[in-house]
C-alpha cells in the first residue's frame, strides 16, 4: 500500500490556558511551560510541514494567544505554504492583535462557547470568558477570513441545545461545529458528569438535523457524534497515521491528541527526527497503520477499510488494551464498558451551578461533581 | 438558495483560498481542500468577484465551442450552487 502525505499538522504550541474547560483534550499530563518549542523550532516544523505537502496547520492548545509570537508563528505557517486556523478562546486577543494575525496571513479563526446562558458558560470554563467571546466574535466579522464557532455538547447543556443554536445564529459565522464531547484526558475523568441520556442525544440528532437543512447556504453545520451511542466506531483521526499529525508543545509527535496515555508506546520528539522520517517509517505512526494488528473481530469485518478498528486511546483506555476493537462499536468483546458508562451516567444526580467569585472557589464548590482542568508546571 | 444570475459576481467566501502547486491546485477552505482539474479550475479560475457570471459563461462557451452551450450554462451554474451550499463561493 502507498502511504500518503498527511494532510495536516494540529500544532499544539502551549498548554496554557486561562480557560479550566471539564472537558479539554489534552491530556491530564500537562506539557511544561519549561519545555515549549521556540519560535525558531516552530518556523523549522513548519517549513517540514510544507515539504511534506501538509495543507493545513491547525494552531490549538492550551491557548495559543498564551504564545506572545503566535503572530510570527502563523507567518512562518503561511510562508511554508499551509493554510492556518487558529483555534482559540480569545483571552487576550486585542482588536489590534486580530488585525496582526490577518496581516500575517491568518486564514480562519474557531472560537469555541460552552453554553449560550452566560453564568453555565462561565461554569464550564471555570472562568468569566462568555462576554469576551461574543465581542470578539464581532470583531473578527470585520475581517475577510473565515469564522467557525465550535459548540461543545453534553449532558449539562444538550437540554438547551436549540438556545444555544440560536445565540450561535446571531453571531454569523460561517460554519458551525456542533461536538459531542469525546471521553479522553479531562472529559474522560468527569464522565459522569458528562454522558448525556440517551432521550438527550435523539433529541440533539434531530436538532442538528433540521438546523442543516434550515440553514444550508448561509452557514455549513459540522456535527461530531457520540461514539458511545453509534453502533459502530469513529475512524479516529482519519485512521491511526493515515492523515494527520499532531505535535505537542515540547515537540513530541502523536497521531492524535490522547496517544501519550497508551503505555508501553513512545514517541519522537521533532527535536531529535525529521518529520518525514516520523511519518514513514517511525515505531509508533507505523504501529497500527494497515490492518496487521488487528483483532477478531475487525480482522474479518467489511468495515475495517471505513473505521479502522475505531480509536487506539478509547480500546486502551476502557478495554486495558490498545491492540482491542475500540469497546465503542457495538461488536467489540468490550462493549459492556460502554453500556454500563451509559447506564451509570442515567442516575447521576444533578449539578446546581454555584456562584463564585474565584477560580478557587469555584473548584472547591465543584469538587465532588467534576474535576477543572488545571495549567501546566 | 437560488443559483448564480447572469450580474452576480461570483468570488471566493471568506477564508478560502487557492493552494498546492501549479500542477495540483486546489482550493483551501476550513478544515479541507478540494482538488480542482479540468473545467473546475478553468470556472474557479475565472470567479475573481470581478467578472460577472454571464461573462464566465461566456468566456467558457467560447473555450469550449462544440459544446451545447445550454449544456455548459447549466453545469456551471450547478457546479457553483455545490460550492456556494459548501461556503466555498459567493455570489
Amino acid at each position: 500500500m502507498m502511504l500518503s502525505n498527511p494532510l495536516a499538522v494540529i500544532a499544539e504550541i502551549t498548554h496554557r490556558c486561562p480557560l479550566h474547560c471539564v472537558y479539554c483534550s489534552n491530556p491530564t499530563q500537562l506539557a511544561s511551560v519549561d519545555s515549549e518549542l521556540s519560535t525558531s523550532e516552530w518556523n523549522d516544523v513548519f517549513q517540514q510541514c510544507g515539504k511534506l505537502g501538509m495543507l493545513h496547520a491547525h494552531f490549538t492548545g492550551g491557548e495559543p494567544l498564551a504564545r506572545r509570537d503566535l503572530v510570527e508563528l502563523v507567518s512562518a505557517a503561511r510562508g511554508a505554504g499551509l493554510y492556518t486556523n487558529l483555534i482559540t478562546a480569545g483571552i487576550g486577543l486585542t482588536e489590534m492583535r486580530l488585525q496582526a494575525l490577518v496581516d500575517a496571513g491568518l486564514d480562519h479563526i474557531q472560537i469555541s462557547f460552552q453554553d449560550s446562558h452566560e453564568d453555565v458558560a462561565n461554569w464550564i470554563a471555570g472562568a468569566k470568558a462568555h462576554a469576551h467571546k461574543i465581542e470578539l466574535s464581532h470583531a473578527i466579522r470585520k475581517h475577510k477570513i473565515a469564522f467557525t464557532v465550535n459548540l461543545v455538547v453534553h449532558r449539562q447543556n444538550l437540554d438547551h441545545l436549540d438556545e444555544m443554536i440560536g445565540f450561535i445564529e446571531q453571531l454569523s459565522p460561517d460554519r458551525v461545529e456542533i461536538a459531542h464531547t469525546q471521553y479522553y484526558g479531562w472529559a474522560l475523568a468527569n464522565r459522569a458528569a458528562l454522558m448525556p441520556t440517551p432521550a438527550q442525544v435523539e433529541r440533539a440528532v434531530a436538532i442538528v438535523a433540521e438546523t442543516e437543512k434550515r440553514l444550508a447556504g448561509r452557514m455549513r453545520i459540522d456535527s461530531v457524534v457520540p461514539d458511545y451511542y453509534a453502533k459502530f466506531p469513529k475512524a479516529c483521526m482519519g485512521g491511526w497515521g493515515r492523515k494527520l499529525m499532531l505535535i505537542n508543545p515540547s515537540g513530541k509527535v502523536l497521531p492524535c491528541h490522547a496517544a501519550e496515555v497508551l503505555s508501553g508506546m513512545s514517541f519522537e520528539n521533532v527535536r531529535e527526527k525529521n518529520l518525514c522520517w516520523i511519518w514513514q517509517d517511525s515505531p509508533s505512526f507505523r504501529r497500527f497503520r494497515g490492518e496487521d494488528w488487528m483483532p477478531e473481530p475487525c480482522r474479518g469485518c467489511e468495515r475495517r477499510s471505513e473505521d479502522f478498528g475505531g480509536c487506539r486511546c478509547q480500546a486502551f483506555l476502557l478495554a486495558g488494551d490498545a491492540t482491542a476493537t475500540d469497546p465503542a462499536c457495538s461488536l467489540a468483546p468490550a462493549h459492556e464498558a460502554v453500556t454500563a458508562a451509559i447506564h451509570a451516567a442515567s442516575f447521576q444526580v444533578g449539578a446546581t451551578i454555584p456562584t463564585a467569585s474565584s477560580f478557587v472557589q469555584l473548584q472547591k464548590a465543584n469538587q465532588n461533581f467534576w474535576r477543572y482542568r488545571t495549567n501546566p508546571e | 438558495m437560488p443559483p448564480p444570475s447572469d450580474t452576480s459576481t461570483p468570488c471566493l467566501a471568506a477564508g478560502c483560498r487557492w493552494g498546492g502547486t501549479e500542477r495540483d491546485r486546489v482550493i483551501l477552505y476550513p478544515e479541507g481542500a478540494i482538488k480542482l482539474q479540468g473545467t473546475g479550475r478553468q470556472v474557479l479560475e475565472r470567479c475573481d468577484g470581478r467578472r460577472t457570471f454571464g461573462e464566465i459563461i461566456q468566456e467558457l462557451q467560447k473555450e469550449f465551442g462544440k459544446t451545447d452551450p445550454d449544456k455548459i450554462r447549466a453545469d456551471i451554474s450547478m457546479f457553483l450552487e455545490q460550492l456556494h451550499k459548501r461556503r466555498i463561493v459567493d455570489y
